[in-house]
């Protein structure tokens, strides 16, 4: 598990903080902080998808389960 | 290169200076975001054939079913956005509506292009527009100081961000309200990545970043702001009727020269008062003098790197858009405006 959050979290600091990671813990709220917009969403999933081979289904697009390190974690989780 | 009459490093295949966040170069002088880019360009070309297939297939799942219209086009006149435009109409016939949000800074040439533009493809047009006292107070503030989070700064200026912010939230109340099931947008392929080219998008998303922007103004402005988002009573009575957000130009064939010329067929002219990023506002370069002063990086340059690195816009052609000195004069005409 601590893997996995590692990995998504090197994955929204190198693209969505640019290297800096400052103040993101691992329930820090992606969208209330700014860090991903409803849009950088959608690059999130698609790296998910790839790197997981998952399908990520529309429904499945809400902040329960993409929002944060451990809703990602969590959401992985719940899909293997 | 020189920025700011200061000279800096820039990368040697995209254009990312050394003052870009995160930014590291290797002993060929590339840096980090193009290296990391390598192996996603090798799968552009399947990629965007993939979307094309996947936008083919919604037209065909929504066309004609709606009430009104099949789509709402954010439409600033500029030429991304007329080209856009264009595709949804002439390729997929859609019944299309143009929504523009007249932010007081767009350039008379553009609103002409908007006439011109909309006539000519016999699309209807509705054009938002917020009072002066407001709006002055919104720009003043967003040029003063940086309101949104680093990450979205990233990207684009204090003042853009909260004129898109207003433009996002005006197309989607009207979609909800109208049952539109498509929203689009004229963002560059620099823009926004391919990936979020085609979003479902749904009520609880959208309702929490929307609460994100909100929260970022004071309290004198946001009563004011939270007048154009969508209300709070839509997320539950429209919830079935969030709409898929596209931007098209992020996977059909784009070149510049190829795009004006198309329009210019149906009318448009390219502005000739509009700074070297944009084809439409009058405030553009001085939110790009603002952004440049407090964070010594241009607020495009992010854009136009991916661009240059999809060689959809070539490197000299990049240099020449981002490391331009403002246009004092433009600079100056918005100052005065909102007394800066």
């Amino acid at each position: 598990m601590s893997e996995l959050k590692d990995t998504i979290r090197a994955f929204v600091v190198e693209n969505f903080l640019f290297g800096n990671n400052e103040n993101l813990e691992d329930n820090t709220s992606f969208l209330d902080e700014g860090i991903i917009d409803s849009t950088g969403i959608l690059e999130l999933v698609s790296y998910l998808e790839e790197k997981f081979s998952i399908t990520v289904e529309d429904d499945d697009l809400v902040p329960e389960n993409l929002d944060s390190i451990n809703n990602v974690t969590a959401y992985l989780q719940s899909k293997t | 290169m020189t920025q700011n009459n200061t000279t800096i490093k820039i990368c040697k295949r995209c254009i990312l200076p050394v003052t870009f966040p995160g930014i590291k170069f290797d002993d060929q002088g590339i840096c980090n975001y193009c290296r990391r880019e390598e192996s996603a360009a090798a799968r552009a070309s399947d990629k965007k054939e993939k979307y094309r297939k996947r936008l083919d297939q919604l037209v065909h799942d929504i066309k004609g079913k709606a009430p009104g219209y099949d789509a709402i086009m954010a439409y600033s006149g500029g030429k991304d956005s007329s080209y856009a435009l264009k595709l949804l109409k002439e390729r997929y016939d859609l019944r299309v509506i143009a929504l523009t949000f007249d932010n007081h800074f767009v350039s008379p040439a553009a609103m002409e292009n908007i006439k011109k533009i909309t006539d000519s493809l016999g699309i209807d047009h509705i054009c938002y527009r917020l009072p002066w006292p407001f709006i002055k107070e919104l720009f003043a503030l967003t040029a003063r100081e940086d309101i949104f989070s680093a990450p979205t700064l990233l990207r684009a200026s204090s003042i853009c961000t909260a004129c898109i912010g207003i433009v996002k939230s005006l197309v989607l109340k009207t979609a909800l309200e109208m049952s539109i099931p498509l929203v689009a947008f004229g963002w560059s392929p620099g823009q926004a990545p391919i990936q979020s080219a085609i979003l479902k998008t749904n009520s609880a998303l959208i309702r929490q970043n929307q609460s994100a922007l909100s929260n970022a103004f004071p309290a004198q402005i946001k009563g004011r702001m939270d007048q154009y988002l969508v209300p709070d009573a839509y997320f539950e009575k429209y919830k079935d009727r969030f709409p898929y957000n596209i931007h098209p130009l992020a996977f059909f064939h784009y070149d510049e020269e190829h795009i004006q010329n198309e329009l210019v067929k149906l009318g448009w002219k390219a502005p000739a008062d509009t700074d070297t990023n944009s084809s439409n506002c009058l405030l553009n370069a001085f939110a790009n003098y603002c952004h440049l002063e407090r964070h010594k990086f241009h607020p495009y340059v992010w854009e136009i790197a991916n661009m240059v690195r999809q060689g959809v816009v070539n490197r000299d052609q990049g240099i020449g858009k981002i490391y331009s000195e403002q246009n004092s004069d433009m600079v100056n005409y918005a100052k005065e405006r909102l007394d800066i």
